[in-house]
């Protein structure tokens, strides 16, 4: 199985309209965009998932409040899906949404901030038509055209990497799209090798302490088989490109590393029938996990565990110790949820406050080749980041949006948490401000780990202003330094990366 | 826009002007206006596949994002049409390590599928009166 099965499930729904009245998948378009609409009036912090209109935002000047730290300047990106309609059609999937990428610029003199949206060739073919063309990750798309390969179906949505002084937009099927640093236009899609042309390159590459990267592609999404395992040096250019094979298909969003070793953990599904990907994707919660356990000096190989079910998107920190691996992994419980997370939102209905979403460590024995999940306080969070110079057999303390009330479906507070001793530290922005992923940003001069600031944004619809928020990694309690806020908003995103000057 | 008489005429002189029709295969989304529009007329499933002739073929070089073919005198019956655009000039469609085309491709009534389409896909009655049909480049 698995030949182009990732390309012919973005087809199929198409396909399948061929038989199903195009008018009754039309007006379900529809109805989502005037559920959302009506849901947007009544909630007002669903603008987290509101469209974007514009092409590009900014650059424009933000009003700052409290002082901002000493040292700490670059440049924040972000990238997120944005553009979620067309024609009156709203894509029903968080996922789907074309990529817009942000630059915060911030220093002792100010923060400004600017964004574009990618332009992917599916993003600028479908401005140009005024519709949506081509089919989704996430949503049956009526009439969808056949496309060429993985690349036209590329929405560049999910992250942000700063690679050797480049900076891309990555998305998990299909190439990155590099873009330039500073005007954020899109220069188009990285081919590394004339032959890895297309090849997915996911969309969350790790810095290994050399500064080299490490990153993987799930080639059997793409029809063929295993993974291709990136490794990139420093300075961008390709290292490797290793293809490993695995025995059984399973769906991965991101990976972890130790110093020695790279952590792939390939989760169970079945496919239904009709439907785009993530509409015919379901988790197999009754089958075990996958995990392979790459040597980074022999990435074509791998040692494997099995281990319970679990649905992880995220993993934080890794580390070894006594002949064990650590691997922090966000945990989630309803399968279901988790292949399409927000739906009640993108629909414009009220949304169940979030309950799925916790650490758990994934223990690997390499001695008796037996893995099992660890338990710890069943924080809800997501999107974690840690400082990466905490030595590679010690935990790393991680930073993550967490939820604190259920008044609004979305995490509104950022933490940091000790699992081992489960300390935490908790700052709420308030009840009705939406939290995003907090980056880490190691103090200049400082050398142990945990030194330095989180930079991470906010959507204050309320007062009509997206924003963001320097704290001290040390004291989150004691609430930002400063913050930096638009006088505008727009959706939330996925994930950023720092840029130091 | 380019229109060009094809060869395959000749093939089918014997059928004889009464049982003759013209086919006209317009091609859209041409991506790029480099290299060689290469398109092929088959008509029979083995034709499809590689294992008998195809029945007319042309090649031209694409000036804008349209292009027009015209294969003159074809006996009417069933056809199927596929197009490459060799965007490089290098004589094949490129692909990538696990064969993914990197050049632009389509077929006769345009399949939603991610695979070539099957004869029954793809093919199309020609009538006594011609036809035409449109190839939408992916």
């Amino acid at each position: 199985m698995n030949r182009r099965r990732f390309l012919r499930d973005l087809l199929s729904g198409a396909a399948a309209l061929a038989c199903t009245p195009a008018l009754l998948r039309a007006a379900t378009g529809n109805d989502v965009a005037t559920g959302f609409a009506t849901g947007l009036r009544r909630h007002p912090w669903m603008a987290g998932w509101k469209n974007m209109d514009a092409e590009s935002l900014g650059p424009t000047a933000a009003t700052l409040r409290g002082r901002w730290p000493k040292g700490l300047a670059g440049t924040l990106y972000r990238n997120g899906p944005a553009r979620f309609e067309r024609d009156g059609f709203r894509y029903s999937h968080w996922f789907d949404g074309d990529g817009m990428v942000h630059a915060w610029r911030v220093g002792e003199r100010g923060v400004s901030h600017r964004a574009r949206m990618v332009a992917t060739p599916k993003y600028t073919r479908e401005q140009a038509a005024g519709r949506f063309l081509y089919p989704a990750v996430g949503t049956t798309v009526p009439d969808a055209r056949a496309i060429r390969n993985n690349d036209d179906a590329n929405v560049a949505n999910t992250s942000v990497a700063v690679i050797g002084g480049r900076l891309f937009a990555l998305w998990e099927g299909g190439s990155a799209f590099e873009l330039e640093p500073d005007s954020l236009v899109t220069r188009g899609p990285t081919t590394w090798r004339e032959d890895l042309a297309l090849a997915p390159f996911s969309a969350h590459p790790l810095r290994d302490r050399d500064g080299s990267w490490w990153n993987f592609g799930s080639i059997s999404l793409l029809g063929g088989a295993g993974l291709l395992v990136w490794h990139l040096g420093a300075d961008g250019r390709l290292l490797g490109a290793t293809q490993l094979a695995t025995e059984q298909h399973g769906y991965l969003h991101s990976f972890a590393m130790t110093d020695r070793h790279l952590v792939f953990m390939l989760m169970p599904f079945r496919f239904s029938e009709a439907g785009a990907f993530f509409e015919r994707m379901h988790f197999a919660p009754d089958l075990p996990c996958r995990v392979a356990v790459v040597p980074k000096s022999a990435p074509d190989t791998a040692r494997w565990f099995d281990v319970d079910f679990a649905a992880v998107y995220h993993f934080g920190d890794a580390f070894e110790r006594d002949g064990e691996i650590h691997v922090r992994a966000v945990r989630h419980t309803d399968p279901a949820g988790a292949s399409s997370p927000m739906a009640a939102t993108m629909r414009g209905e009220r949304e169940p406050a979030p309950t799925s979403g916790q650490l758990r460590t994934l223990r690997l024995d390499l001695r008796s080749g037996r893995a099992r999940w660890q338990t710890h306080a069943d924080h809800v969070m997501e999107f974690p980041l840690f400082d990466p110079r905490t030595p590679g057999d010690r935990p790393a303390r991680l930073y993550a949006p967490t939820a604190v009330t259920p008044d609004v479906p979305y995490f509104n507070a950022v933490m940091s948490f000790d699992p081992e001793r489960d300390r935490r530290q908790l700052h709420r922005y308030g009840d009705r401000v939406l939290a995003e992923e907090h980056v880490f940003v190691p103090r200049p001069g400082s050398r142990k780990p945990g030194q330095g600031w989180l930079v991470g944004t906010l959507l204050d619809a309320d007062r009509g202003r997206s924003g963001l928020a320097v704290l001290d990694a040390e004291h989150v309690d004691d609430g930002p330094l400063a913050e930096a806020w638009l006088p505008y908003t727009f959706p939330l995103g996925f994930h950023g990366a720092f840029a130091g000057v | 826009m380019i229109t060009r008489t094809a060869f395959a005429a000749v093939l089918f002189a014997a059928a004889g002007a009464a049982a003759a029709a013209d086919l006209t295969v317009e091609v859209a989304d041409i991506r790029v206006q480099s290299g060689q529009l290469k398109l092929a007329v088959v008509d029979s499933a083995d034709g499809w596949d590689g294992k008998a002739k195809a029945v007319a073929g042309e090649a031209l070089t694409p000036t804008g994002a349209t292009a027009t073919f015209r294969f003159k005198d074809l006996p009417p019956g069933t056809y199927a049409v596929q197009v490459m655009h060799d965007e490089n000039g290098n004589g094949k469609l490129d692909t990538n390590f696990v064969g993914m085309p990197t050049e632009g491709y389509g077929f006769s009534n345009n399949p939603r599928v991610m695979r070539k389409p099957t004869w029954d896909e793809a093919r199309f009655e020609l009538g006594a009166y011609g036809t035409t049909v449109a190839v939408q480049l992916r």
